[in-house]
């Protein structure tokens, strides 16, 4: 018997794309907004610094605005200023990153401990940090003035100095002067980073240890570093590339002078961009600038091994 | 299934779409730029003048706000609106405005840029304008030099300086130090500083400029009086025999005489201002700008201005700045920028503006005015017979250099680094270099 009622099925229009197709799509849109402003924000100004290296653009010149492909990079390797700079951008980043983190791993174990006023003390050790930049550069060369500067007052009150030592035009002093400068500002930093750091540590595992016989070094070296290598792997590496872009407070203090003593990469980009107006050599340095911090990070993380914690 | 995928569109139904969505996107923004943007962009051009000022000490503010409400106020058909720049930012803010194709209408600007912004095409030429203007023959013809390039003239130099040398009178009486007539000599000068030196006290003879491109400039006339110059037909020579030996004498300020703080090398125009008004030192070279800040520092009649003083080779030279107005090519307002820029030329703007900042006018007849016969503007007033444009406004490529790599040379030179010679043969190259 055949059915007399059946219906004959017409074939559904075909879909523009495939249900899976459309399920990955739809996921990606999510990721869309983020990045939009991600690419508009990061990758298009990387992009637009490589294109800008590649050109001959100096602001006051436009008619000679021209493609010259790595010629900028050309006058880069023969500069003896940028390898000057390049140069004291090491000292500054060692020395600045290295006390920081000594004396913020100090701070960070003196407020770790159970003591009256620790609160206050915690918010006090903050305020170099909270402070700008900038503020921070102009308190500071108005201590370092040789003429009438708090410091050389009171060495001269102690008896400590006869004539004025000019801490930021002596050739030997200025670099240690804006160190020290930089390492005030950012021994905060590293503080709050380990103190947290110190804070999540369980107590049972240095009562284990104690159990164990460890002693207090012992108990540092096998307990608190390792526990704390993640937080110091990168808080480290954020630091070092931080300092090595910082360019405030070397800006406002000695504009990298005298005669280019503190002359970092990042200042001298700004040099060139900005005083020079040659947009295309400072985007040149920039390129470089990230090119160096790339493989300092990629190195930095192989040979710490990453952020892992211990326990993984 | 079969149900759900009846909502999906074709390809084709897509893109249909996607056009129509295209249509009446563009048609709807140009309807809606129509009516709305239109008259607002035209009622503007009409009425408003954006002036960019500079601004190096925060007096400025008030005073040019005073000056641009009194300017408003008289005006029926023009509305000044400034626009306050710092200074450290000004040149390069307006050098990326001209890039971008919106500078404001007019601006203040510095002399020194003038030569820039004009090869970057920027400037309106305002020669047959001015050659008009009631005020052009009262104004000093050195002025017309400072804004002449090319042989057009693209700016109003608002108010003029040049340098001469700041001496502190009650200390030379209190150490018994005659103080020297205009016509003194380097010898007159290094005995006076040595007097003034005692730094036991903490005190100098001399704060010599070593930061910024003055520190530059300051040098060069130094280097003026023993006959030298930085260009001569066409060519750079600031590395003259005359030129090296006047430059050991300066560095042997510093080095060898010590009569200079041992902040030297890093000092700028804050810095030699307030040693002097602080009394760290008694001499400093700079141009009338300090006058009024010096009359409340040290106090009206304990200090004077003198000539730089001569050379060997019986010269010397005092550079000469202008603070200019200056209309932009691309001014979307011309004929009101032109109006508030002739208006801040008229006597009692100009006259106000000049004496608030210890600035000298331009205009003959407001210089000639009781104010200016005080003995703090002496020293320039007594200069203006040798006071030339500044050399290094040859080249528009000069700007950003002397700053960049003239600096640090210097700074070389004062911290023995390297020899004075060697810092002129190497300042020689760089300013060769960028002839252009």
């Amino acid at each position: 018997m055949s059915n007399q009622n059946a219906t004959i099925a017409v074939p559904a229009p075909r879909a523009l794309l495939s249900h899976a197709t459309r399920e990955t799509l739809s996921n990606y849109a999510y990721l869309l907004p983020a990045a939009i402003c991600l690419g508009g924000t990061v990758l298009f100004p990387i992009l637009k610094a490589i294109h800008m290296s590649l050109y001959y653009n100096v602001l006051i010149k436009p008619q000679e605005y021209r493609f010259i492909g790595l010629g900028n990079y050309v006058r880069m390797v023969q500069d003896p200023t940028f390898w000057l700079t390049l140069r004291n951008s090491f000292t500054w980043v060692f020395w600045s990153v290295s006390l920081q983190f000594f004396f913020g791993f100090l701070v960070a174990l003196i407020l770790n401990g159970q003591f009256k006023g620790r609160a206050i003390y915690r918010t006090i050790n903050l305020l170099p940090w909270i402070i700008p930049g900038v503020v921070v550069a102009l308190i500071w060369e108005y201590i370092y003035q040789p003429n009438y500067g708090p410091l050389n007052d009171l060495l001269r009150r102690a008896g400590l100095m006869r004539e004025p030592v000019a801490w930021l035009s002596n050739l030997n002093l200025v670099m240690p002067a804006v160190v020290f400068t930089n390492i005030w500002r950012g021994i905060p930093f590293f503080t709050i980073m380990i103190l947290a750091g110190l804070q999540a540590i369980p107590d049972e595992i240095y009562e284990a240890a104690t159990v164990d016989g460890a002693g207090v070094i012992q108990r540092f070296w096998s307990v608190t570093l390792p526990m704390l290598r993640p937080i110091i792997v990168v808080a480290t590496a954020t630091r070092i590339i931080w300092t090595f872009n910082y360019a405030d407070l070397i800006f406002v203090m000695t504009s990298g002078g005298p005669a280019n003593a503190t002359q970092i990469t990042s200042t001298y980009t700004l040099m060139q961009a900005y005083s020079d107006l040659d947009w295309g050599y400072a985007a040149t340095l920039s390129v470089i600038l990230l090119v160096i911090m790339l493989v300092f990070t990629a190195l930095y993380l192989k040979l710490t091994k990453g952020v892992e914690s211990v326990a993984g | 299934m079969v149900k759900d995928d009846a909502y999906y569109a074709s390809r084709r139904q897509f893109l249909q779409t996607l056009a129509a969505t295209g249509a009446i996107a563009a048609a709807d923004l140009a309807w809606w730029q129509d009516p709305f943007l239109g008259p607002r962009r035209a009622r503007a051009a009409a009425s408003t003048v954006r002036f960019q000022f500079s601004v190096p000490e925060p007096l400025r503010i008030s005073l040019v706000e005073s000056l641009v409400e009194r300017f408003n106020k008289s005006q029926s058909d023009v509305e000044v609106k400034v626009e306050f720049v710092p200074q450290a930012q000004a040149r390069q803010k307006l050098i990326t405005a001209v890039s971008a194709g919106s500078p404001p209408d007019c601006c203040q600007i510095w002399d020194n840029w003038v030569g820039e912004f004009d090869g970057m095409n920027a400037l309106e030429d305002l020669t047959a304008r001015i050659k008009d203007w009631k005020h052009y023959k009262d104004t000093v013809p050195v002025a017309w030099q400072t804004v002449t390039v090319k042989g057009k003239l693209l700016s109003f130099p608002w108010v003029v300086t040049n340098d001469a040398i700041f001496v502190r009178t009650d200390r030379a009486k209190e150490y018994g130090l005659k103080i020297p007539g205009p016509d003194w000599t380097w010898d007159d000068f290094l005995t006076l500083a040595k007097g003034y030196t005692k730094p036991d006290k903490n005190q100098y003879g001399f704060g010599m400029r070593g930061a910024g491109t003055w520190a530059v400039l300051y040098a060069t006339e130094f280097l003026y009086s023993n006959g030298a110059q930085v260009l001569k037909d066409g060519k750079v020579v600031i590395n003259s025999p005359e030129s090296v030996r006047a430059f050991e004498w300066y560095i042997d300020l510093i080095r060898k005489h010590k009569i200079t703080p041992p902040s030297v090398a890093t000092d700028g125009y804050r810095q030699i201002v307030e040693g002097f008004g602080r009394g760290v030192t008694s001499m400093y070279l700079h141009n009338s700008g300090s006058v009024e800040e010096q009359k409340k520092f040290v106090g009206e009649p304990n200090f004077a201005t003198l000539p730089l003083p001569l050379g060997p080779a019986k010269k010397r030279a005092s550079f000469y700045f202008s603070e200019t107005l200056t209309m932009f090519k691309a001014a979307k307002n011309k004929e009101g920028a032109w109006k508030f820029m002739t208006w801040l030329m008229d006597d009692e703007p100009n006259y106000d503006y000049a004496k608030t900042l210890g600035l000298l006018p331009t205009r003959q007849a407001l210089a000639d005015r009781p104010h200016y016969k005080h003995p703090g503007y002496q020293g320039f007033v007594k200069s203006f017979p040798f006071s030339i444009v500044s050399p290094y406004l040859a080249y528009a490529g000069w700007g950003g250099k002397l700053d960049s790599e003239g600096v640090p040379l210097v700074q070389q030179a004062m911290l023995g680094k390297i020899s004075p010679k060697e810092c002129l043969d190497k300042l020689a190259e760089v300013l060769t270099r960028n002839m252009a």
